[in-house]
């Protein structure tokens, strides 16, 4: 076992624990907060979910149910959608998405078809918004759910670039919550570690590569931030 | 087949949004996680209830795909797996695992066919590391991902107390670590 750390060695045993499920609630809930911020124990998970994963290599594939994806569909947006359309008008609206065009939102996913729709009762509100106001977004959380509602008011991501929920509590790293969609509301699922942070935390939307940051933190600038407040 | 970067591309896209890249992700990906899902609850009802759940997780969660670091298809089945043992585990009939739990009788759920079948497939470098650990271990790792057992599950299986099954466990995952690390 060479020079390795108790610790170390501790943790990859952890890991692996954590990977298989045999953790109780509370100490998958300490691996999870300890995982947003330690990348060596990223890694440690990491190893394991690939290895593991490969008990599954020879279980045959086996074709769901026909309406299974429609079924799907329908949950998420609430009605099938019109798959595709031509290739051309399809790249379009990912053009003029990037762009942050309001119309790529109406003709994208059609103008009754609004997304989300905000928490009745949140517990937790934020609005986030850039120095000069050219991006705003405002956020309500639903403790109940232990979801997010980010709905953007003022600009976009630019040209060929994503927007990245962080949320920051106290001096700890920024932690992500996800990638921002084109459209103008999203609903995101806060990780069970974070809930218990976001009272006095700052969330904050940061410029990243298409798909989001591949460090875990943050890489382009900060565009819009504001601190979550208690209702 | 799709390839990896297809994979990525489309998970990237699924992050903002892009319906047909969500359909993409589905047609490629489906029929693996519902084997996956039907192997460990080995109920059609059920598996489809989940197979939807977990879609709709990958909906949601796609902009945190590249945060944890895991290859796509890793992604996709450990979601699959979770959701599968999350809602096996729930099930009324074997409930939260208590101590009591521990000492009730119970089929051995390990050694059947079925589980014999799955040992002669894993790949074969897992495998190999799999047949280094001692007696039984090999079959608690495969039983913990496949069949979301519990630490109690397994020391009534190997019949030892809990905190002992815990300790063994460990150190057979360290050897496991070590071997596929080499």
């Amino acid at each position: 076992m060479s020079d390795e750390t108790p610790d170390h060695e501790a943790d990859k045993a952890l890991a692996g624990e954590y990977a298989l499920g045999l953790l109780s609630p509370d100490e998958a809930a300490a691996f999870e907060a300890r995982l947003a911020t330690d990348a060596q124990l990223r890694a440690a998970y990491a190893d394991w979910a690939e290895d593991l994963a490969m008990l599954t290599d020879r279980i045959e594939p086996v074709a769901p149910p026909p309406d299974s994806f429609r079924r799907i569909e329908a949950r998420l947006f609430g009605r099938p959608s019109r798959r595709a359309g031509p290739a051309w008008l399809r790249w379009g609206l990912g053009v003029a998405a990037a762009a942050g065009l309001a119309l790529a939102v109406g003709l994208g996913t059609g103008i009754l078809d609004r997304g989300p729709m905000p928490p009745a009762n949140p517990s937790y509100q934020a609005e986030l918004a850039a120095e000069d106001r050219s991006l705003v977004v405002s956020a309500a959380y639903d403790g109940s759910q232990g979801r997010l509602f980010v709905e953007r008011q003022q600009g976009g991501a630019r040209a060929g670039r994503a927007l990245e929920l962080w949320v920051i509590a106290g001096e700890d790293a920024p932690q992500s919550l996800g990638v921002l969609p084109d459209t103008a509301r999203a609903d995101l699922e806060v990780p069970a570690a974070l809930r218990p942070q976001l009272d006095g935390a700052i969330l904050a939307i940061s410029d990243e590569p298409p798909g989001g940051s591949p460090t875990g933190a943050p890489t382009g600038d900060v565009l819009a931030a504001g601190p979550i407040t208690k209702l | 087949m799709n390839t990896r970067a297809d994979l990525e591309y489309w998970i990237g896209r699924v992050a903002l949004g892009d319906r047909s890249a969500f359909s993409d992700v589905y047609s490629a990906t489906s029929a693996k996680l519902f084997g996956v899902i039907l192997r460990v609850l080995n109920d059609r009802a059920e598996a489809e209830e989940v197979l939807q759940e977990v879609y709709l997780r990958v909906w949601r969660n796609a902009g945190r795909y590249r945060v944890n670091g895991l290859s796509p298809m890793t992604w996709l089945i450990t979601i699959a797996r979770n959701a599968a043992v999350d809602r096996k585990r729930r099930r009324p009939a074997v409930g939260v695992v208590s101590d009591t739990a521990v000492l009730e009788a119970q089929a051995d759920p390990g050694c059947g066919p079925e589980h014999a079948a799955i040992a002669a497939s894993d790949s074969a470098h897992l495998q190999g590391c799999l047949d280094e650990l001692s007696d039984g271990h090999a079959d608690a790792v495969r039983g913990a991902y496949l069949e979301g057992e519990t630490y109690a599950d397994l020391a009534q299986r190997f019949d030892v107390p809990l905190n002992t099954m815990r300790t063994w466990l460990r150190r057979s995952l360290l050897t496991l670590r070590e071997c596929l690390s080499r």
